[in-house]
């Protein structure tokens, strides 16, 4: 496959097959391992733009005319040149000018790419490939340079709508991890460039995944949540959490709700509230043992800390990152903590830090060092044989290479974890879970089976290779996974490969390990069960 | 000629410098953006790990404290040893290395046979057996790195040159351009070479054609030193349109970038340029954004009522 090739029409323009992928270790060595990938329908075929990989991530249904893909074209060329001035892109110019500007293509980034490396190394998943694509567009169609320039530099390509069509979809085949940029010598960012092009597709054209804008940051802003809880539903939650801790630890915890003048705001996912309420348990059962001032909030957009922005819309990020500052604001707090949610961390510490100003650039931090200073200073009352059973940890890329949060969560686990065990690559080197920039919550049409078979892969090998010596489903094994995209990732990566049933390994958060070693609590903690 | 070879010569230097200082001003004068860092950044007292200071509780009434002189070792290491390629592209790193020694060292020459005519011009002489000892190194510096930049740049641009060509995962990424630059440069360092072994193999004649640019009375050289003249400053122009500036981006890309962890905090100058920059009025027309408004326009919520 050429590069040029991303304009021509076809029905697809590569195709993936089970035999294609990287191997994996043992049970899951065999020729059977791999489960078919599931093929879209002819009719979501004739309604949307699949002719990337035979995956849709956005499904961008397609244009009824010739005049439309022309309008489209000229849209998307409109917006790419807002990309690259002051006034639209200002958050990201500098960067992005540098990585447009001084690749070498030496491709040294290639094989720190999971996704390309799981898929067989597939051109098209090639960290380069994007942006050679983006430079190419620039060099023609922005900076208009003569034919003689184009044919030196390689920068020849026909922009048309299915070069579009596919580049939107190929800039969600790319979880953003960044691991290509750690280790280009030149400090070259492939990753930003496919975040940059979801931007041109968002903020130009209104174009993005329904999980990540309609019913991501829109309906957050809106409803208060991307989950769709709604504040009163929260007070239900809520109730029922409560209940949930005293029959499993017999104790009366009452959650704090919009306590007025507490020392921490405590935001959480709102995912955990659906899917793993433990994890918020735990929180309350902690903070409750340890003696803090702490409270969450039920106004919109304030028990819900995700911002989904991050990954895709600056003005959506901008947006969400104000309400949350503006909560915390009023509720008086001293300080913003964030629970286990590798990216509204990101989020909120990192990137909107040069967003939020004034009175509402509040001191923000993340719950894992307040955690590790309970556990390690014996805060509270501990027995490490409660979890006496083998656990690893997988490291969240917005927590990690991201922000340098790499110890805390270990000094916890080494206290607690008789069996604790790294998983190779692991601390800023790790491998994405394969549900990052907004992956883990996307589950159309079969883009499940893209990150469960191709992105989330390496995660699953570094997973099998850190129990290969308990491999046996005889033995319990947990993997620890401080973030909620991160364990719903793992979730469907496990259910895709039967991982619970067949090797007996489980998933959750770090807090659920700590409640599960108290000492006052008398039944274990963690269940065991899958949902 | 000598006349032209020197205005040649000093029109070549001038053009660089100003091409690259317009280069590194526009890099400069893009505004602040959104922190987008890292790990392990080299300044943090944890970099070994890859540690940030957001490891404590209450980290912003800490003492941050930032270790510079270990981002500078490091960068000085990776421009030495070029250590990135060595540890995940071996094959490549040994042409890469030899190439890249070859322009290093190209600069370095030249910064010697100024140095020597400078030192010539005030009377000391720049010889194997000048009696000072700074003549004395000047001249086997000079000697050394001249050599050496000859042979490697000749070795490291056939090297990648091949290495572009046979290696699937590079040659669909390399243009004709690329291939150009190391045909130049190989044309370069063969001329190099072959004006040392036959016409200067002291490179007294060169180091006197520098102290003629110095003194703004240009000495006569022979044709092909003329030509290696020529191809050098030729290779100067050339420069600023290729991606050579990356060998001064990177350090902006990691100081600038990368490494770039410094926090917003209350009242700070950081603060004031972003109130300046929210306050610019954005055009991006998507349905859901205010086009023509400013980026606080953008975040503010409706007011009640209205």
């Amino acid at each position: 496959m050429k590069i040029e090739d991303i304009s021509k029409k076809s029905e697809q323009l590569v195709t993936i097959k089970p035999e294609d992928l990287m191997p994996l270790p043992y049970p899951y060595d065999t020729p059977d391992a791999n489960p078919a990938f599931k093929e879209l329908t002819q009719d979501q075929k004739n309604r949307y733009e699949a002719s990337l990989d035979g995956f849709l991530a956005i499904g961008i249904p397609k244009p009824e005319t010739k005049e439309q893909e022309e309008e489209l074209v000229k849209t998307f060329l409109a917006g790419l040149g807002k990309l690259l001035t002051k006034e639209n892109n200002w958050t990201f110019l500098q960067p992005l000018y540098h990585s447009l500007e001084y690749c070498v293509k030496c491709q040294i980034c290639n094989d720190s790419c999971p996704a390309y490396v799981a898929s067989g190394r597939q051109e098209i998943y090639r960290p380069t490939y994007r942006p050679e694509i983006l430079r190419r567009i620039i060099n023609k169609y922005i900076k208009k340079k003569n034919v003689l320039y184009l044919k030196l530099s390689g920068s020849d390509v026909e922009l048309n709508w299915t070069l579009i069509s596919r580049l939107a979809e190929l800039a969600y085949r790319c979880t953003l991890c960044r691991r290509c940029a750690q280790v280009c010598p030149l400090g070259v960012d492939n990753g930003l460039i496919s975040h940059e092009i979801r931007k041109i597709f968002s903020q130009e054209m209104g174009i993005a995944p329904k999980e990540l804008h309609e019913s991501g940051t829109v309906q957050q802003l809106k409803v208060g949540s991307s989950t769709g809880i709604a504040p009163k539903a929260l007070n239900n939650i809520v109730s029922f959490m409560e209940d949930d801790i005293e029959e499993k630890t017999g104790k009366k915890i009452r959650i704090p709700i919009d306590k007025k003048g507490a020392d921490i705001l405590l935001l959480h996912n709102a995912g955990e509230f659906i899917s793993w309420p433990e994890n918020t348990e735990a929180f309350a059962v902690i903070f409750e043992a340890a003696g803090i001032s702490w409270t969450m909030s039920s106004e919109i957009v304030g028990y819900d800390a995700v911002n989904y922005g991050v990954w895709y819309d600056d003005v959506q990020l901008a947006r969400i990152a104000i309400r949350h500052a503006e909560i915390a604001k009023e509720l008086g707090v001293k300080k913003i903590n964030v629970g286990e949610c590798g990216h509204a961390h990101k989020a909120m510490m990192v990137i909107a830090d040069r967003v939020l100003t004034g009175d509402l650039n509040i001191p923000r931090e993340s719950a894992i060092p307040l955690l590790a200073d309970l556990v390690i200073n014996n805060k509270i009352k501990l027995d490490p044989s409660k979890n006496n059973f083998p656990v690893t940890l997988h490291d969240p890329c917005n927590m990690v290479r991201l922000m340098g949060i790499v110890e805390p969560q270990r000094q916890i686990l080494r206290k607690i974890c008789p069996q604790f065990r790294e998983m190779e690559p692991h601390g800023v080197d790790n491998y994405c879970c394969g549900g990052g920039s907004g992956f883990a919550i996307m589950q159309s049409m079969n883009f499940p089976d893209w990150r469960s078979a191709i992105s989330g892969r390496v995660k699953l090998k570094q997973v099998l290779d850190a129990f290969q010596d308990a491999i046996s489903p005889e033995i319990p094994k947990y993997v620890c996974s401080p973030c909620s995209n991160c364990k719903g990732q793992i979730r469907d990566l496990f259910a895709y490969y039967n991982v619970f049933e067949r090797c007996n390994i489980f998933y959750g958060g770090l807090v659920e390990l700590i409640v599960n070693a108290m000492v006052e609590t008398e039944k274990p903690f963690i269940e065991w069960e899958w949902h | 000629m000598d006349i032209f070879l020197a205005i040649f010569t000093y029109f070549s230097y001038a053009f660089i410098i100003t091409a690259y200082s317009i280069k590194a001003l526009r890099y400069l004068r893009m505004p602040t953006h959104l922190r987008w860092e890292l790990y392990p950044v080299m300044h943090e007292e944890n970099h070994q790990y890859g540690g940030s200071y957001f490891e404590q509780v209450d980290w912003w009434i800490k003492n941050r404290r930032k270790h510079f002189i270990k981002s500078i070792l490091l960068f000085l290491n990776e421009y030495a040893f070029f250590g990135s390629y060595f540890r995940l592209q071996k094959s490549y790193w040994v042409v890469l290395y030899i190439c890249h020694i070859g322009f290093i060292l190209l600069i370095a020459f030249q910064i010697f046979c100024l140095l020597g005519a400078i030192a010539a011009v005030f009377g000391v002489e720049v010889s194997s057996k000048s009696q000072d000892i700074t003549g004395k190194a000047l001249y086997y510096f000079a000697l050394l790195s001249g050599v050496i930049c000859f042979l490697s740049g000749t070795i490291g641009s056939i090297g990648l040159f091949i290495k572009r060509l046979t290696d699937k995962n590079l040659k669909a990424y390399t243009s004709p351009e690329v291939y150009f630059g190391y045909v130049f440069n190989l044309v370069l360092s063969l001329v190099g070479l072959y004006v040392w072994y036959y016409v200067d193999p002291t490179f007294s004649q060169y180091r006197g054609f520098w102290k003629g640019l110095i003194t703004l009375n240009p000495e006569n050289v022979e044709p092909i030193m003329a030509l290696f003249i020529i191809i050098l400053a030729l290779h100067l122009i050339y420069l600023p349109f290729t991606r050579a500036f990356h060998y001064i981006s990177r350090i902006f890309a990691f100081f600038l970038i990368l490494w770039d962890d410094e926090p917003n905090l209350r009242g700070s100058n950081l603060e004031k340029k972003l109130q300046a920059l929210l306050n610019q009025n954005i055009s991006w027309s998507a349905p859901h954004i205010k086009t023509g408004k400013t980026w606080i326009e953008q975040i503010e919520r409706p007011k009640s009522g209205s």
